[in-house]
């Protein structure tokens, strides 16, 4: 789901009962949650109105502005009515008829934009009102345009957030290609006459290497991601490691002892042994398709061989 | 068979400890979700804490939870 702060209460109720902790019976929270499934509600221990109010919807947000200067707008125009006391345009009284309503509105509108023309201006105990709804205008309408502004970089920052990560997939997926290719050269290289034994060394410790750093992508992929590849894209990049893994496997056990050890090869190749060994389906945090886990138990099988 | 380190490591930065909860019942930027079927959630729950059956967890989520920074500690019926 992309929560990348949560943590797990393993004892659980037993555990919290037990202590002898205060427990909650069906209470507002549940019927709340019925009502109203809508954002943050819920959590609204967790909000102050200020945040309940950033947290809905734009269309929601924009329909409430409008619907509170439309209702300003009639309270102008009753309180013009009912009190005496209701807006005045240039020196007349506005009307408590139909285009009194349309007035009310405007006036309603321009002081809820914080406009102020000052054609049409309250008189008495509107003036408080008015402030009132400059003052709720603002603030609301400023909800409004943050979340038109994040929204769009929201949008951009999870685009740019899938296309690097493909990006690295798909190159991790051409580099193990390349490393299995290489291992498969090195092998050749070594059963030729005439080239040394030092010029396959190096040729394998570049390898080596290479996969090493691959298989440390895949490692953090599986352990710490906060985006998650889907499963397809998952699994041809656990069966090509697979593949590499075996590979070297082979290559590690026909290597005579004699032809030359090399420090830095073998540094990598325990590197290596020891990341895929935190490879399996047990261990990684996430649960995966029975598939994959194979494949990881395979990996962590191969890791034990090469070490 | 041994656990792997790393993952062990793991295991201990994604949990958390009852005194922990106990001490953050009233911090708001910790939300606690019961992940029990709603009946369960009913009869005991965490004070606090909100109600998001496993099943719903897919659909429901990210309207209980828009920030995916927010702290959140999740807890079901614990070891029987």
């Amino acid at each position: 789901m992309g929560y990348i702060n949560v943590r797990h209460y393993i004892g659980g109720m037993a555990d919290w009962g037990a202590g002898g902790a205060q427990v909650e019976r069906s209470s507002t929270s549940t019927e709340m949650f019925q009502a109203r499934p809508s954002v943050g509600r819920n959590v609204a221990r967790h909000l102050s109105w200020l945040e309940i109010l950033a947290n809905w919807p734009l269309e929601r947000l924009i329909c409430f502005w409008l619907g509170m200067i439309m209702a300003f707008g009639v309270v102008y125009w009753l309180a013009g009515i009912s009190m005496g006391w209701g807006l005045q345009a240039g020196n007349t009284e506005v009307k408590p008829d139909l285009s009194g309503l349309a007035t009310a509105i405007y006036f309603s509108f321009v002081t809820a934009l914080s406009i102020g023309y000052g054609d049409v201006i309250p008189l008495g105990a509107l003036r408080i009102l008015a402030v009132i709804e400059g003052i709720a205008g603002l603030l609301i309408f400023g909800c409004v345009i943050s979340k038109l502004v994040s929204r769009r970089q929201e949008e951009l920052m999870e685009e740019i957030q899938r296309t690097t990560f493909d990006d690295r997939l798909d190159r991790v997926r051409t580099n193990l290609h390349l490393v299995f290719s290489d291992l498969g050269a090195v092998q050749q290289l070594q059963a030729e006459r005439g080239v040394l034994p030092e010029q396959v060394l190096r040729r394998l410790e570049s390898t080596v290497r290479v996969f090493r750093g691959e298989l440390q992508t895949i490692h953090d992929l599986l352990y710490r991601s906060s985006v998650e590849p889907d499963e397809e894209t998952l699994e041809s990049l656990l069966a090509n490691l697979v593949i590499c893994l075996q590979s070297l496997a082979e290559k590690n056990g026909s290597r005579p002892s004699g032809d030359g050890q090399s420090a830095a090869l073998d540094a990598a190749l325990r590197s290596i042994s020891n990341l895929a060994k935190e490879i399996c389906g047990e261990c990684v945090p996430r649960v995966y398709a029975p598939s994959l886990k194979e494949s990881m138990d395979q990996i962590q099988e191969l890791a034990r061989r090469i070490a | 068979m041994a656990k792997p380190e790393v993952s062990e490591a793991w295991r201990q930065h994604s949990t958390i400890s009852r005194d922990e909860i106990l001490a953050r019942l009233k911090d708001r930027a910790l939300v606690i979700v019961n992940v029990m079927p709603r009946e369960t959630y009913e009869e005991s729950h965490i004070p606090g804490s909100i109600n998001l059956p496993v099943g719903e967890i897919e659909a429901k989520a990210r309207q209980l939870i828009s920030n995916s920074l927010q702290e959140i500690a999740i807890y079901c019926a614990g070891p029987a």
